[in-house]
């Protein structure tokens, strides 16, 4: 190759700078949680596990990101599965998937509102067919913040689990299929371990996103029903205490990254293993 | 078996588009909620939208933003595509990974570092600092096609037309470029509708008279029942 098809390093300046203030944030996010009024220290950390409701709302976090994870997988896999195995056009399939990540996520998770709030539509519905008297509170609780994260995050998941699948080898399919192997145990013994690490990318993806998540939360959770991020958002909002505010986010990183990074070692397992199966 | 299986994969199928089609109809509504059986229908909450000063504001802002926005990270993404697709040297992987690495912070983590970067920069609550913090979530959504149609490209065209004599600049403007094409669309439409969209950074970013429309739009919802809000360009 000619040198000069080379571009200069000079162009890596720009992305350099975006880089450093990136780096920079996070960085004083760092320093700053370590502040407080009596010098450095991990006086927040230990404030913020000193407050039982506290603590309450990161267990929450946890359970509802875990919830909509598991969630978005029973909906999510059978749904990419079905369009790899779909013959004719996948690309309308796809639409279905792709359009509502099109949509604002403030208009899907008001959707739901207008769903399944007391005035909506199901309430109405069911009122109207003289089931019920009085509306039911389907939304405004865990539940359903379950519902709109789920809703909000599966596309990624099928995303995830389709890129996969898309390209598993047909042949493997057939073979197991001739050696009659009928089609649930071509499923488990095949297709299902050779998708495995579309779904933990998958399931890193939904996790990390529902942890970190604001608008569902806020949009479809009851007064008592905030997560990690909203508790963030609304003691930022109420008192600005940056370094209160910067601990609870590192808690936060914390709580996605202690189930995402043994989730990565699974996952290079497992392709280590696939690519090893599939020679 | 088979009816089963097709009426619970329709059923799936139709739980993602079914909010925004709900929304697409109940704004249609005079009460701003679809009900069972039907209420009577109206156009009242689009006139309201397109007939309020600070809606329209606030849809050419976040328009405004995001085209910025898009054009930057694109640009910037391509610069960074360019040199990491060609040269290999110590540090380059880091880099590409640094590039990613936005993708990987819980977004409320985001919204706060990114508080703290604005504050420490000077250009907190302003167009400016919001402006920064999507060029920076949205690098990673256009890198990733730009290298893509990069990795494609076969570098002997370009030496070809470097050997004909073509200069540096003007292979990269009249071969590069033209066959990078589909990849700095893709990269463009994404930054675009990521930045667009984005509320749950933003708002850490906003100020009393600087906000964006889908943050706008989510206080609203918040703040009342009342639906106005909800016929956003985008339902």
């Amino acid at each position: 190759m000619t040198t000069s098809t080379k571009p200069p390093l000079i162009l890596l300046i720009p992305p350099a700078i975006l880089l450093v203030a990136f780096l920079t944030g996070i960085g004083y996010l760092v320093v700053e949680s370590l502040r407080t009024d009596m010098g450095w220290g991990l006086g927040n950390f230990v404030d913020f596990f000193d407050r039982p409701d506290y603590v309450a709302v990161l267990i929450r976090t946890i359970v509802i990101a875990l919830a909509s994870t598991l969630l978005a997988g029973v909906i999510g896999y059978p749904i990419a599965y079905a369009i790899a195995q779909y013959k004719g056009n996948r690309n309308f399939l796809m639409m279905l998937v792709i359009m509502p990540w099109l949509v604002s996520v403030v208009v899907r998770t008001y959707g739901w509102i207008v769903i399944l709030g007391p005035k909506g539509t199901l309430n109405s519905l069911l009122m109207s067919l003289g089931i019920i008297e009085t509306p039911i509170r389907m939304i405004f609780n865990m539940t359903g913040v379950v519902i709109g994260l789920v809703h909000v995050f599966c596309p990624f998941f099928i995303v995830s689990v389709l890129s996969v699948l898309l390209y598993l080898d047909r042949g493997l399919n057939e073979a197991s299929q001739t050696l009659s192997a009928g089609p649930i145990k071509t499923f488990l013994n095949i297709t299902w371990p050779l998708s495995l690490p579309g779904v933990i990318t998958g399931a890193i993806l939904v996790y990390l996103l529902s942890t970190g998540a604001i608008v569902t939360p806020l949009l479809l959770g009851g007064v008592r029903d905030g997560m990690l991020a909203t508790q963030i958002y609304q003691d930022v909002l109420q008192v600005f205490d940056y370094p209160k505010a910067s601990s609870m986010a590192i808690i936060l990183l914390l709580a996605a990254f202690s189930l995402i990074i043994p989730l990565q070692l699974l996952e290079r397992r497992v392709a280590a293993r696939v690519s090893g199966m599939g020679r | 078996m088979r009816v089963l299986r097709s009426i619970v994969l329709v059923l799936l199928f139709a739980f993602l588009p079914l909010p925004i089609i709900v929304v697409a109809l109940s704004s249609l509504t005079k009460t701003g909620y679809f009900t069972i059986p039907l209420e009577s229908i109206s156009l009242r909450w689009y006139i309201e939208f397109f007939t309020d000063q600070q809606w329209i504001g606030l849809l050419l802002i976040s328009g405004a933003i995001a085209v910025l926005v898009a054009l930057i990270s694109t640009t910037v993404a391509l610069m960074s595509a360019l040199v990491l697709a060609r040269h290999k040297f110590t540090g380059s992987g880091a880099f590409e990974t640094l590039i990613m690495l936005p993708l990987v912070f819980p977004n409320a983590a985001l919204g706060v570092a990114f508080l703290g970067l604005l504050g420490l920069l000077g250009v907190s609550g302003t167009y400016l600092g919001i402006v920064l913090a999507h060029c920076i979530i949205t690098l990673p959504f256009a890198y990733r096609p730009i290298l893509n149609s990069l990795r494609k490209l076969d570098p002997a065209i370009e030496e070809a037309s470097m050997s004909l004599g073509a200069s540096p600049g003007k292979v990269l403007r009249t071969v590069t470029l033209p066959l990078l094409k589909p990849g700095l669309i893709s990269a463009f439409l994404f930054c675009f509708i990521v930045s667009f969209d984005e509320a749950t950074i933003t708002v850490f970013l906003i100020a009393p008279d600087v906000t964006t429309l889908p943050v706008r739009i989510l206080t609203e919802i918040q703040e009342s029942a009342s639906p106005s809000s909800r016929p956003s360009p985008h339902s």
